[in-house]
């Protein structure tokens, strides 16, 4: 995570996410997927071909592409459909973009109550015999009995979760990073998924993105650093008030 | 001339003069801002190797002298709410903390006897300019024991003119101890933990003695807390120093 500053002089913190060796492994239709669209199956990292089954690798082998860590799909419209085999990159998002970051959040183990739901707990003193970290009363009489989804103590952490509606600051196209808005789940150097915004407050903010996505053979040549409007960069002099 | 053995002497040629170039003398002391010795963690490179190259970029922009802690420095920011829009702010620097693009200094000054600290981050855009009014080492890295000490050695004049610059030369080591105030301190400063050696203690010797109950001889042994940072800071200032003299 770095600091980035505005034009304005405010600061922002800013995750930074690489794009490394992301490429398409396969299309699935509508009627294949029984969706409601569909969908393109992408791989990340690079690892070692040898540690899983001939089976497995299938996927792998049809796309040309080298074993990936993570597949994971997008759900695609039918005029979006990439050929399976192409390289993704960081250029595929543009900055003044909303994204969506889904990743694992980092395990904690088997954690009590107050930490795992934020429970008060009990007082330290006054009387307290052997409880100060236990959950209290659990259910009422009347109930009898205990409601399903009850917050308990248990393992925590190691989930998929996402956090909406992050802007994106900054890309660099010569080592494929995306400068992201605020925190982002996981710990460092776990992988990633980033998907375009869903909150409807940021639909119309993707204007004239790479459709349907960023080739590097193709014939646009962009600058090594893709900045938004209301960064301050570094080569400015510094901010003054008028 | 004849000698000893009866044969003739042997040629011996005069000594070689050793020259020493006293230029390339003080060319031979670098500084590398703590600020780029990227911590020990798990991170990658690149990571550190982008951040260091926005920080090149503002350097090139602005001027951050070399310094230390304990140096007097004057800070102009833009400031929407000043007069001028510029507010220029002098004192002692007591703390240098971050790594990357958010490392930050603190300055302290005694203003109309009330003491001010403010926390300037130095690759913000806000920062005008920095100078160096008064350059002095302390013997400390931290003087955070300044805001129990007495009010006098916090003090430094708004209108200081700066010091003349020793190009090349050491920077002076000033031994001083300060005096502090009565207890209660905000921090025990006489214990082992915080290893101040600029404060005149004038605790009685029992106080002292139990202080040391808390010291922990074991720590400097310990070889998981080792971190050797010189072959990285080598490689890291031929890279800098590069890039700024582009």
């Amino acid at each position: 995570m770095m600091p980035i500053w505005t034009k304005s002089g405010k600061k922002h913190a800013v995750t930074l996410l690489k794009v490394q060796d992301c490429h398409v492994l396969r299309y699935v239709s509508k009627e294949e997927s029984g969706g409601k669209t569909s969908k393109l199956l992408v791989g990340g990292k690079n690892v070692s071909p040898f540690y899983k089954s001939e089976s497995a690798m299938e996927i792998f082998k049809e796309a040309g592409v080298p074993r990936k860590q993570k597949v994971t799909t997008f759900n695609v419209t039918d005029d979006a459909i990439i050929k399976p085999g192409t390289p993704l990159y960081a250029a595929h998002f543009r900055p003044g973009q909303f994204v969506d970051v889904t990743a694992k959040t980092i395990g904690k183990g088997f954690q009590g109550v107050m930490k795992r739901w934020g429970f008060k707990g009990q007082p330290a003193s006054h009387g307290q015999t052997k409880t100060h970290r236990r959950p209290g009363a659990i259910s009422t009489n009347k109930a009898a009995k205990v409601y399903r989804g009850k917050k308990m103590p248990g393992k925590m952490g190691n989930v998929y979760r996402t956090s909406f509606g992050l802007k994106v600051w900054r890309i660099n196209t010569k080592h494929d990073i995306i400068y992201v808005n605020g925190s982002v789940p996981g710990h460092t150097n776990c992988l990633v998924k980033v998907k375009d915004s869903k909150l409807p407050t940021y639909k119309d903010y993707n204007k004239n993105p790479p459709f349907p996505t960023f080739f590097a053979d193709g014939d646009e040549k962009l600058p090594e650093d893709l900045y938004d409007e209301e960064i301050f960069q570094f080569t400015d002099p510094s901010v003054t008030y008028a | 001339r004849i000698s000893s053995d009866g044969k003739p002497a042997k040629f011996q040629p005069p000594p070689k003069p050793v020259i020493i170039d006293k230029q390339k003398q003080r060319e031979e002391r670098r500084f590398l801002s703590p600020e780029f010795i990227p911590p020990r963690g798990r991170t990658d490179p690149l990571k550190f190797y982008i951040e260091r190259k926005d920080m090149i970029q503002r350097r090139k922009v602005i001027n951050i002298p070399e310094f230390y802690v304990g140096h007097v420095l004057a800070v102009t920011t833009a400031d929407p709410y000043a007069n001028d829009k510029a507010n220029r702010f002098v004192g002692i620097c007591i703390q240098r903390g971050g790594k990357g693009l958010g490392a930050t200094f603190v300055l302290r000054n005694v203003i109309e006897d009330q003491g001010v600290e403010i926390c300037y981050e130095l690759y913000s855009p806000r920062i005008q300019a920095i100078e160096v009014l008064k350059l002095e080492k302390r013997l400390d890295d931290n003087l955070m024991y300044l805001r129990d000490a007495l009010p006098e050695y916090s003090t430094f004049d708004m209108n200081m003119k700066p010091a003349s610059r020793l190009d090349h030369e050491e920077i002076p080591v000033n031994k001083l101890q300060v005096r502090m105030k009565p207890k209660p301190w905000s921090k025990r400063w006489e214990r082992p933990k915080y290893n101040i050696k600029g404060i005149k203690f004038e605790l009685p010797e029992k106080k002292m003695k139990e202080a040391q109950k808390w010291s922990q001889p074991w720590l400097e042994f310990d070889m998981l807390r080792e971190y050797d940072t010189s072959k990285i800071e080598d490689k890291i200032w031929k890279e800098v120093s590069e890039e700024l003299k582009k």
